[in-house]
């Protein structure tokens, strides 16, 4: 402990160098935090005990099928599904094709029985919208960043569909994955549209008793409808919502390749800073021996020199990108493509150790040289 | 001036201090490059797409074929307006079928009519044979081919109830079409069960009687159509790759950040390392500002010879073949990493911007050396 100060001094000896540093280092992982929580947000649904008893049947072709809303009928005897809405993604344009969001008609009667974690403001919103059918709802974080209020006239304009719908907000809601989407009603829709296009929706949400359930609601849904003109396929809202990730193409490599590559840019930025530091100091290094100064103190000091100011740079980076995306209205910013990014402690607490892990290789070989070095030789090195 | 062969031969005397700095700029192009090949070549499949005298008619406001259904009365409409020279009546569906890696994505039918492929001379049949009407075969793109389960020539495919075989591969000239799987159209529509039209596509008899056709379907009340450019329609999907485009643009930026402050670094070193030379540089008449450029230089040489290896380092993610989903149509879209020289030519500049950059604080203080103190100074 009494090198105490002395490894401080040493680590700002160079104040400029170790700033540099501390920046160079502090942006890399800064980009590295930014890639694994963008990759989490994508991959990692918010996975409430709720979504893990919510089942999806759509299609077995594909999502642009429907299936004959008559199905519904038939999905709530199946043994233990509790409740089931039908649901249609109406996809369509609001004002402007960049502000993208999810647009979803479901049945409002069973709405608040397959989505409990869905919380409305105030019990008398949720009224308004059970009452009024051409009520809708809409995510809190959504509606910030339209500005939105209760009451307000929201005109989606339709692409799937040949037609225009326009609802009116009953209320906001939050919890789950409701923040950034807007509910209508799955029957006003259905009035709509042309009468070749009714009565067929694209999804249904079931709801199970228990988790437990799940596995035999998805076989046994399935197999009813097998044979029939539009066979379905049926998963975990988990399940689905990965789904639509993997068609996004190899996400999960893109992100992971170019953050190797970016930590190996921070070890490189490391060795250097201290490859020239140590350089600088070799001949101290020798007095140092020759005062007694073990190789492996020397070695221990020199690393915790490092480790100081990788871990500094790393934990800076990891915190600024913390509180800039809280800062941010990620949504407004990225129109609606990544609603919002939270840097957990945990991936501060990785930067961290990343740094640490980053410092310790990249000092260990020169340092490991210098420590080892002949006090004669460094002497001379010095006298060059 | 001092001659730029004394920068050169100041940077190849500090090997690996300047290798270090070289290198983790190169990194830093070579992610840019990278990332900007795959969204080139994801927007290249669009822009390439399309003959100028060829009109996609779809049903009004849906934007895509995949949203667009419409009377097949319509087409015998159409096909004796003025103007018009031959037209196909398709239909568009789209299947979820795994990849052959595993995961499912969606993929895009088209039921085609005769004069489907007299429309578009850029499709060849490379191997096997076309499909014969009546029987449920299929032409598939060989990009398609390789990248999804099954579907590969004498393989065979479930859709709907029916097993579709696949007779023959196609290649589209990495247009938007070689994303996808042809078969007939009445077959396509018997077997979904939709006697419609997703597109007709129109070739017109020249540039005036395009403009002029695009305005008389617009205004005629019966047909409820747009009618889009098939050039226009493909480019307006280029919007496909602009997540990737922003992506690669915020990782770009901040590592060149990072990469300036790696660059500064080693140029401060640098220049205190020189001080005697700066300062007899000086006492042999050379002024300021000549030091300043001196070292800019340097810098961007620097930063140059890590441009010219950070290409050198993506060089072989060119060509690479991969797919995303394309969220207009809602379906998979095949494309490849496309490296031209442009774009490597853009890595070195953005190499040299972060060298220039990254030097001229250094610069800045070599040219302020005070001439006397350095001079008598060990340094």
């Amino acid at each position: 402990m009494k090198f105490v100060s002395f490894v401080l001094r040493n680590t700002f000896r160079n104040r400029r160098r170790t700033v540099l540093t501390v920046l160079s280092i502090g942006m890399s992982l800064f980009l590295i935090c930014t890639l694994r929580t963008l990759l989490e947000a994508l991959e990692n649904p918010p996975a409430t005990p709720e979504s893990a008893r919510r089942v999806l049947t759509r299609h077995a072709t594909g999502l642009a099928n429907n299936m004959p809303v008559a199905y519904k009928e038939r999905i709530l005897k199946v043994p233990g599904v509790e409740f089931a809405v039908s649901n249609q993604w109406f996809g369509g344009e609001y004002i402007d094709p960049a502000n993208f969001f999810a647009r979803f008609a479901v049945d409002a009667d069973h709405f608040f029985d397959v989505y409990p974690d869905y919380q409305v403001e105030s019990p008398e919103q949720r009224e308004t919208f059970l009452k009024n059918r051409t009520a809708s709802l809409a995510g809190k974080r959504l509606a910030k960043r339209f500005d939105w209020k209760v009451g307000q006239t929201i005109t989606l304009k339709g692409d799937i569909f040949p037609v225009d719908v326009e609802t009116r907000i009953a209320g906001f809601l939050e919890g789950g994955n409701s923040d950034d989407s807007f509910y209508f009603h799955w029957d006003y829709l259905n009035e709509l549209i042309p009468k070749e296009m009714a009565d067929r929706p694209g999804t249904f949400v079931i709801r199970a008793g228990s988790s437990d359930d799940v596995p035999a609601i998805v076989d046994s849904v399935d197999s009813m409808f097998q044979n029939s003109a539009a066979p379905t396929k049926t998963e975990t809202e988990g399940a689905f919502i990965l789904g639509f990730v993997s068609m996004m193409g190899n996400v999960r490599f893109l992100i992971t390749s170019i953050s190797t590559v970016v930590l190996f840019t921070v070890v490189l930025v490391a060795a250097n800073t201290m490859a020239m530091s140590i350089r600088e100091r070799t001949g101290e290094i020798a007095i140092l021996k020759t005062l007694g100064f073990t190789p492996g103190l020397i070695l221990t000091m020199t690393i915790v020199e490092s480790a100081l100011i990788a871990v500094t740079g790393g934990l800076l980076g990891a915190l600024a990108g913390r509180y800039l995306y809280r800062g941010l209205d990620m949504g407004a910013v990225t129109q609606g493509f990544v609603p919002f990014l939270d840097v957990r402690w945990e991936t501060v607490g990785f930067a961290g150790a990343v740094s640490l892990a980053v410092a310790v290789i990249s000092t260990f070989f020169p340092a490991l040289n210098v420590s080892r070095m002949p006090i004669a030789v460094a002497l001379r090195r010095r006298a060059q | 001036m001092i001659p730029i062969k004394y920068n050169i031969r100041s940077v190849v005397v500090r090997r690996m201090g300047t290798a270090m700095t070289v290198f983790g700029v190169a990194l830093t192009v070579a992610v840019f490059v990278s990332i900007l090949a795959m969204v080139r070549g994801l927007q290249s499949t669009y822009v390439d797409t399309g003959n100028p005298l060829n009109l996609i008619l779809i049903r009004r406001g849906s934007q895509t074929e995949t949203n667009s259904f419409f009377d097949r009365d319509v087409k015998k409409i159409v096909e004796t307006m003025d103007g018009v020279e031959a037209a196909a009546g398709e239909i568009v569906v789209i299947i979820n079928h795994p990849r052959v890696t595993g995961e499912t994505s969606n993929v895009m039918i088209r039921g085609i009519s005769e004069n489907s492929m007299a429309l578009r001379p850029g499709i060849q049949l490379v191997e096997g044979q076309m499909f014969k009407p009546g029987l449920r075969e299929m032409v598939v793109s060989r990009s398609i081919s390789e990248r999804f389960k099954d579907t590969g020539l004498g393989e065979s495919i479930r859709i709907g109830r029916s097993d579709w075989k696949v007779v023959g591969i196609f290649d589209a000239a990495r247009t938007a079409y070689d994303s996808e799987i042809w078969a007939d159209y009445n077959e396509v529509a018997q077997e979904f069960e939709r006697p419609i039209y997703s597109s007709i596509l129109l070739r017109t008899s020249g540039e005036d009687a395009t403009a002029d056709l695009q305005k008389r379907i617009a205004d005629d009340r019966r047909l409820k159509l747009d009618a889009v450019g098939e050039r226009e329609y493909f480019e307006k999907q280029t919007s496909t790759g602009d997540a990737i485009k922003i992506l690669a643009y915020f990782v770009a930026v901040i590592m060149a950040i990072g990469s300036c402050f790696a660059v500064m670094n080693t140029m401060y070193a640098a220049t205190s390392r020189r001080t005697r030379e700066i300062a007899t540089l000086r006492v042999l008449g050379f002024r300021r500002w000549s030091i300043l450029v001196s070292f800019v230089l340097e810098s961007i040489v620097l930063g140059i010879v890590g441009g010219i290896v950070g290409c050198l380092l993506a060089l072989p993610v060119h060509g690479i073949s991969t797919g995303t989903t394309n969220f207009t149509s809602f379906s998979e879209v095949v494309f490849q990493f496309r490296i031209t020289p442009e774009l490597m030519a853009e890595g070195i500049l953005f190499a040299a911007i972060m060298g220039g950059i990254g030097g001229l604080l250094p610069a800045r203080l070599a040219s302020r050396v005070p001439i006397v103190r350095a001079l008598r100074s060990d340094g």
